[in-house]
């Protein structure tokens, strides 16, 4: 309603409109009806908040594939019918308990976005040497058996405002999992990019998924795929270790490309060098992180030497046993104690934990805490390793 | 687990962390709850490869870096303990506010303090500087009487008599729509602009918002001045949370409550998600009245005059926010401003209207934080933050788990041509990161009804008056406060702080109230 009167007319009427526009207010209340109000769940929005991230599923293992020796896929339904859709690249964290410990693992997911809308995902898993989970995972999770995962995270996605419209993805060993989410999501249109993959391996042997690559590849022109064998010379096989000359070979030749690398670590430290003589600009090079550096221990010189960890959790005091060569996240894993974790390589912040006293260690390759964290002594536990003992407040 | 705490407080917040502060600061045994993982609500970063983007904040006011002794923020802070953890950088650049409308001719670049800006306005608009100095002595002198009124406890004569004498601007505008004012000046629309610029940050056009909320904006970024944090605003989070901790204070993160208990209509403790009960006596809720109300409390403990006050008022527009981190420095780019309010048109009614929908939006505040913060990001790089609003209850409710991604990216794509087309400036073929936030995503992290950023809509009718009386009227549940960006000085990072500290306030002086009595 307009108020037609000058403002500056009359203070008296001006002061009634200030404050005796409030029984108008004191109307509205008397009017309002005095059912409960929508609450925040039933938005569109905010359900389509909870259904992309959910706090926890449960999913149930359908189906277990050997794709290659020490390497099998796990298509796994959720319990409830519903897996919350993700981006392609995007990968599932899931919490495991094996004896005494209590471990947060991701796996980057194999199938396409649209599977998930019918309560499918798969993963795949293969034996790290000296590796706690993956064994336990292949050797104890069978059919029938539920697990649970939290919602699909990471930023290892082709965002077409950032990256170029062709893609050079660079898999070895299980990294080949997001490419073939995202393989699937070329085929299915959901999303639109050019994806040449080179895919590293030993034998031809070695190499997962093969088929269903060439059968996506045979089909669909946007996604191309270059096996390159380290150990065999083959015909229709690239041979050697995936470098900045296979990456030319195949990449356009006057068009931008983006570089997306999933692998091991051994894959990145030849990679990373290889890539930086292309010369292409910093934006478009993405490496899936692979948790921390086995060597980050060593290279600081950090010993097998065991030190007290004093957990605070909701004021409760616990004491632990932690090793200097090992992140604190293992030390409380160990120990079964139940953290947000999810990347495990520094980045997402999930794990992030007051360090209330003790020195610690934290390689600058891992370090994406924020500038106050720092400034605050907080950490993420998972790229942190304790020079000796350290009291830590994980909530 | 049963342990008894004099202030329990839900949400680390603004709001909440602040009250939890105040609290601990006067000696009360106080344990602040946190569902995340980290303090801070709204006022948080994230770090996205080289670059750590603030999550919400453009400008701080309440500091008053321009006041001797500076503003009621800064007092806060002072008073708590909080402000020598927190470096500010002060802005003299309020704003370059540009119409994509070129019929509209309207690009000015508006400096902060008051004579700068009545200068920069008189370039612009010749001949506007008499009714430019009286809007801002109006401004000022109205300003001036709601502090003089939050001072008052009890009426009488004299104070009605000062009122009226000293604070005659206050009287004879408070009750007004911003356009209303400007009328009455009779304000030339280049003029209008200038002053109008910032309403954005209050979400209400022009011909609708509240004078009272406008003449508080106004002079704590223009005449006190702005702030931005060096350390973002999770840097302001973070001091506030070690200071409570220093200060006794029990904080408890990645923790969720599932019920505000109420025994004989006073709160008597919060049970959380795990089944642990948790007594207290005190509680200040940071968690919004649409959790309190349909979620927290049971409905057979919850007075109706609360559900009907919460049913009379709309709720305030749903965000939109992109972060890019580019791989330019601004200066390569030619990014020569802090903070751009970019309009499809500068009549602010038609643009609200606009901003119901998806298809029709351009409207956007971008801020380059480099030019507030230089070295904020390596360098060779800077940060662009594009943020919009959506009114109405529609724009988002197509949206579905499939359709997401692509929906929000187009919406991206369409504000940084915008940006483009408004500034002459390319920044498209620099984005190295990106992330993009809408209503989905302060539905995820707030809880936020439908999105919404801002609270409820601070309309002519429910300006700052009547919030307060509305609030103190009614019955409540005992012992039960809020904090928070719903609160009675409406949204925005400054006022929710002062809610808090109002709250702990309160409670505080109603425990004296109660210990007096037995």
């Amino acid at each position: 309603m307009k108020i037609k009167a000058n403002p500056y007319s009359s203070g008296i009427k001006d002061f009634t409109n200030t404050l005796l526009s409030l029984p108008g207010r004191f109307g509205d209340v008397a009017k309002a009806s005095d059912k409960k109000p929508m609450s925040p769940t039933e938005f569109q929005v905010n359900k389509v908040a909870a259904a992309i991230h959910p706090k926890m599923q449960v999913l149930v293992v359908e189906k277990i594939e050997e794709l290659v020796d020490d390497f099998k896929c796990y298509t796994l339904k959720a319990e409830n019918g519903k897996a919350a859709y993700f981006r392609a690249g995007q990968y599932l964290a899931f919490q495991i308990k094996i004896g005494n410990s209590l471990c947060t693992r991701a796996y980057s997911i194999a199938s396409s976005p649209k599977d998930a809308v019918n309560g499918i995902y798969k993963i795949a898993v293969k034996r790290v040497a000296d590796g706690f989970v993956s064994g336990y995972i292949l050797d104890n999770w069978k059919e029938g058996a539920m697990v649970t995962a939290y919602a699909p995270e990471g930023t290892f996605v082709y965002e077409p405002l950032r990256d170029a419209k062709t893609v050079i993805g660079i898999a070895g060993g299980s990294g080949i999992t997001p490419f073939l989410s995202l393989a699937k999501a070329i085929d299915e249109r959901t999303e639109n990019l050019n994806l040449i993959l080179l895919y590293g391996a030993r034998t031809e042997k070695d190499l997962a998924f093969k088929d269903e690559l060439d059968r996506i590849a045979l089909s669909n022109g946007s996604f191309k795929v270059v096996y390159v064998l380290s150990e065999s010379k083959q015909k229709g096989y690239e041979h050697g270790f995936i470098g900045a000359d296979l990456i030319k070979k195949y990449a356009p030749a006057s068009a931008d490309y983006s570089v997306f690398a999933c692998g091991p670590e051994a894959m990145y430290n030849f990679l990373a060098k290889e890539v930086e003589t292309l010369g292409i600009r910093r934006k478009f090079i993405r490496f899936e992180m692979q948790g921390v550096s086995k060597m980050t221990a060593k290279n600081a010189g950090l010993t097998d030497e065991t030190c007290k960890v004093t957990v605070i959790d909701k004021g409760e005091k616990r004491e632990i046993e932690g090793r200097c060569n090992e992140t604190v996240l293992t030390a409380l894993e160990k120990a079964g104690i139940a953290v947000p974790v999810r990347c495990r390589s520094g980045e997402c912040g999930f794990c992030r934990s007051k360090l209330v006293c003790g020195e610690v260690y934290i390689d600058d390759a891992s370090d994406y805490r924020r500038l106050a964290d720092a400034q605050f002594n907080y950490i993420h536990p998972c790229c942190t390793f304790p020079k000796g003992d350290i009291t830590i407040k994980i909530n | 687990m049963s342990k008894k705490y004099d202030v329990v407080v839900i949400g680390a917040g603004n709001g909440g962390l602040v009250a939890a502060a105040k609290s601990a600061l006067e000696g009360k045994k106080t344990l602040l709850i946190e569902r995340h993982n980290l303090p801070g609500g709204s006022a948080t970063s994230f770090v996205r490869g080289r670059f750590e983007f603030e999550a919400s904040l453009h400008e701080l006011c309440g500091i008053g870096p321009f006041i001797e002794g500076g503003r009621e923020l800064k007092k806060i802070f002072d008073e708590l303990g909080v402000s020598e953890k927190i470096e500010w950088v002060a802005l003299d650049e309020a704003f370059r506010m540009i119409s994509l409308n070129e019929k509209e001719h309207a690009d000015y670049t508006l400096p902060t303090t008051r004579k700068a800006f009545v200068d920069k306005v008189e370039e612009y608009c010749p001949g506007s500087r008499e009714k430019s100095e009286k809007l801002f002595d109006i401004i000022e002198e109205a300003n001036a009487g709601l502090d003089y009124l939050g001072t008052i406890q009890n009426f009488s004569t004299d104070i009605f008599k000062k009122i009226f004498g000293e604070y005659s601007d206050f009287i004879n505008s408070a009750g007004y729509t911003v356009e209303e004012v400007f009328d009455a000046l009779d304000l030339p629309q280049a003029a209008r602009d200038c002053f109008g610029g910032y309403w954005l940050y209050l979400g209400t056009p022009l011909d609708e918002q509240s004078f009272m909320h406008y003449f508080t904006m106004f002079k704590s970024y223009i005449i006190d001045g702005p702030v931005i944090p060096k350390t973002r605003s999770h840097g302001i989070s973070s001091a506030i949370l070690e200071r409570f901790e220093e200060l006794g204070g029990e904080a408890w993160m990645s923790t969720a409550v599932r019920k505000i208990l109420v025994r004989n209509g006073t709160v008597c403790g919060v049970e959380l998600d795990n089944g642990d009960v948790i007594e207290c006596d005190y509680i200040i809720c940071n968690a919004s009245p649409y959790n309190m109300y349909t979620k927290l409390i049971d409905g057979a403990d919850i007075p109706k005059y609360q559900i009907k006050k919460l049913n009379s008022v709309k709720l305030a527009p749903k965000g939109f926010s992109m972060f890019l981190g580019l791989d330019k420095s601004a200066e390569e780019l030619g990014i020569n401003n802090h903070s751009y309010f970019i309009y499809d048109t500068t009549d602010t009614a038609k643009q609200s209207e606009l901003t119901r929908s998806r298809a029709a939006n351009n409207m956007q505040a971008a801020v380059c934080l480099n030019k507030g913060v230089p070295g904020c990001s390596p360098d060779g790089t800077c940060i662009l933050y594009i943020t919009s609003l959506f009114t109405g209850d529609d724009a988002w409710n197509d949206i579905t788990e499939e359709n997401y991604v692509a929906a929000k990216r187009e919406f991206a794509d369409r504000l940084i041509s915008s940006f483009e087309k408004a500034t002459g400036v390319k920044i498209r073929d620099s984005i190295e990161e990106i992330e993009i936030a809408s209503p989905v995503t302060y539905a995820r992290y707030l809880d936020a009804p439908n999105g919404t950023i801002y609270g409820f809509e601070n309309t002519g009718s429910y300006g700052i008056v009547q919030r307060v009386v509305t609030d103190a009227m009614g019955k409540k549940i005992g012992h039960l406060y809020y904090a928070g960006g719903y609160g009675t000085k409406s949204l925005g990072f400054s006022p929710s702080y002062s809610t808090g500290y109002e709250a702990a306030t309160a409670a505080l002086r109603n425990m004296e109230k109660e210990a007096a009595k037995q």
